[in-house]
């Protein structure tokens, strides 16, 4: 019922908020309703849902982890400006506990997406790329990486 | 340490998700309106870089009301805010002509000096009329009066320190002495939960910052040898000086610093201990003398005291103590000292005075029932909240009271709620505190009376239930013995 909420050492307060208890269950449910709500709304079948909530998810999880960068608020005085959320998480280290449950995330919800939608052709190709984009962003080989200086500082 | 129920991070997650997104809809709204529209500001570079201002503009202004309150009369017990109203959504604030006596739960008003005293308001008055206002100078120009050689000799013994220098404006006195005492090939260790000042003055240092989980000595030690076993980054030389930083009493926790072991692991592996003492001087401690004397800490173990004189002392500005040669050191080198305007006669004057008072040095024993009064009354409302079932943070004694609210959403009713009711509180949210902490914080003052706090704990209590933050199951009420039930049957 009760949790403890143990104070962090990291500075950065536009990350320190994920290393709190809960955030992994908020993330899980919010995904889990937002199917329930396109189910609900749109009316198609739930792999076509699955398949809806999935590109979402990579194009909201794509903007705000690896493409936005800096903080939301400025008394930082801009030391983070040059990398993204994804980039600033855990103080920069690799392979934590939430940067591997991150990546985790976005596989069950393609192995869910492919398994209700069958396998179908046309689906499965959006799905594949969107996976293989969030996954490769999450490697650690790609920490800084700017390809073709994409979204490179000026 | 915070316990919260699982269920309110959940939602409290969510929320802030719910405002983050809300946000984002309308400034991708706003920039379609802004392509849209020509601006005359062609070619120049934008203020702010990309998301800089998003939490202002979309979440802080929401609830602007809540915060920067204008107020109409001294902080005392009983003070009178300016009450606002907003034509657009509290995008603007407007000043109306009226204002609303409010029972003052916020300010740093500790031993209640904040208001006219008898002892101290002639004096600063008549220091006023003999020294005027300002010094209109630096201390090392023509700033430096009799009042300022008094004060510094005043604080340096009122603290336990061979000496003591004084600056104008307390934030200054932490982010200007930081980078004079240490700088490039220097560490500074510093507890998580440190205050901004502390901060900016490390970043302005040049030393290399690590930080240790807020007041666990055990960490402190293991950073401590990690760090001495590595030395500098990329040349692994020994480092030239290393400093850890900790605060007397926390703000945002009401916490007491876990002193005698820090000290302890800090002799053991020779590093410096820094010791900002804002909210603990005058406040806790037999005489006032702060943590060090609560907690039985010989002053000599310390090298650098820190404290400011706005909390208990009713004044402005901040002072450093330590030993002799490190003070003439500071009085050579900080800007604060040789650039900065000398802090004003009469806020010297007060400090002055109300050190006396604390001291019992004006005759009266008005200092010793100050200190015990505010003792008194932070041990009451703190057991009283907790068991009427709010989460109260703090340690006994402890003047600093925050009641944990979480949710965004609580923070402007509760905020709203009591000020409906004429009790002005602090609220504090993100960024001043994690994201899913918010609190209202309430700093209990000497000034205020049995009456006082039994009206806080009525208004608290109801406005609690409205909005839902008694956490923890309440206390029952003691229940009446038997016998003296009987109902009369007349």
């Amino acid at each position: 019922m009760y949790v403890r909420a143990e104070p962090t050492t990291d500075l950065n307060k536009n990350t320190e908020w994920f290393t709190y208890p809960g955030v992994w269950s908020t993330y899980i449910l919010i995904v889990f309703f937002s199917w329930l709500i396109v189910l609900s709304l749109l009316g198609t079948s739930p792999g076509t849902a699955w398949t809806i909530v999935h590109l979402s998810h990579f194009f909201v999880t794509y903007h705000f982890f690896h493409w936005k960068k800096g903080t939301p608020f400025a008394d930082d005085q801009g030391i983070y400006n040059g990398l993204t959320w994804w980039e600033q998480i855990d103080n920069g280290n690799q392979l934590t506990r939430n940067r591997k449950f991150l990546t985790v995330v976005p596989l069950v919800l393609y192995l869910i997406a492919l398994h209700t939608t069958d396998y179908q052709l046309p689906v499965l190709f959006l799905n594949t790329v969107a996976v293989l984009v969030l996954v490769i962003a999450k490697f650690p080989n790609m920490h800084k990486v700017r390809i073709f200086g994409i979204n490179a500082d000026h | 340490m915070i316990t919260i129920p699982y269920l309110t991070a959940l939602t409290t997650y969510f929320s802030y998700g719910l405002l983050f997104a809300f946000g984002q809809f309308r400034d991708f709204f706003r920039k379609i309106f802004d392509w849209w529209q020509a601006s005359n500001l062609q070619g120049y570079a934008p203020i702010c870089l990309g998301l800089e201002d998003f939490y202002i503009r979309r979440l802080y202004l929401r609830i602007q009301d809540c915060f920067g309150r204008p107020i109409a009369s001294a902080p005392d017990a009983w003070f009178d805010v300016v009450e606002r109203y907003s034509n657009d959504y509290n995008k603007t604030l407007k000043r109306t002509e009226k204002k609303s006596r409010c029972l003052n739960l916020g300010s740093y008003n500790y031993l209640g000096f904040a208001a006219a005293d008898e002892y101290c308001t002639p004096r600063v008055i008549d220091s006023l009329n003999r020294f005027s206002a300002s010094t209109c100078s630096t201390r090392v120009d023509g700033g430096t009066t009799t009042l300022h050689k008094e004060l510094e000799e005043c604080v340096a013994n009122f603290v336990g320190k061979p000496s003591a220098v004084v600056f104008g404006m307390g934030y200054v006195t932490n982010s200007a002495i930081l980078p004079v005492v240490i700088g490039k090939g220097g560490l500074i260790i510093s507890d998580s939960l440190n205050h901004n000042s502390i901060v900016n003055g490390a970043r302005g240092s040049g030393a290399t910052i690590r930080v240790f989980q807020h007041n666990t000595p055990s960490h402190l030690e293991k950073v401590l040898r990690e760090q001495i076993a590595e030395g500098q980054p990329r040349t692994h030389r020994p480092w030239k000086k290393i400093i850890v930083v900790v605060e007397g009493i926390y703000s945002m926790e009401g916490e007491l610093c876990k002193l005698p072991e820090i000290v302890a692991i800090c002799k053991k592996y020779k590093a410096y201990v820094y010791l900002d003492e804002a909210h603990s001087i005058g406040a806790v401690g037999k005489t006032g003398r702060g943590v060090c004397e609560l907690l039985g800490v010989d002053t000599a173990d310390v090298d650098i005291m820190m404290g400011t004189f706005t909390k208990s002392f009713g004044s402005c500005g901040g002072y450093i103590a330590g030993s002799n040669e490190l003070i003439q050191y500071l009085k050579y080198t900080c800007p604060a000292h040789l650039y900065a305007t000398s802090i004003s006669p009469p806020a010297a004057q007060q400090i002055i005075s109300s050190i006396k008072v604390i001291l019992g040095e004006d005759g009266s024993s008005r200092g010793a029932q100050k200190l015990a009064r505010i003792r008194e009354n932070s041990n009451f409302l703190r057991s009283e909240l907790q068991k009427m079932g709010f989460e109260v943070l703090g340690d006994n004694d402890s003047p600093v009271m925050p009641i944990m609210l979480y949710n965004p959403a609580k923070i402007p009713a509760f905020s709203r709620e009591c000020l409906k009711q004429n009790v002005a509180v602090v609220t504090v949210a993100f960024p001043a505190t994690p994201l899913l902490l918010a609190r209202a914080r309430i700093c209990i003052s000497a000034s205020h009376t049995k009456e006082d706090l039994l009206k806080a704990l009525e208004v608290i209590s109801q406005v609690g239930d409205l909005v839902g933050i008694k956490y923890f199951p309440a206390e029952p009420k003691k229940q009446l013995q038997p016998g003296k039930e009987t109902i009369k049957l007349e």
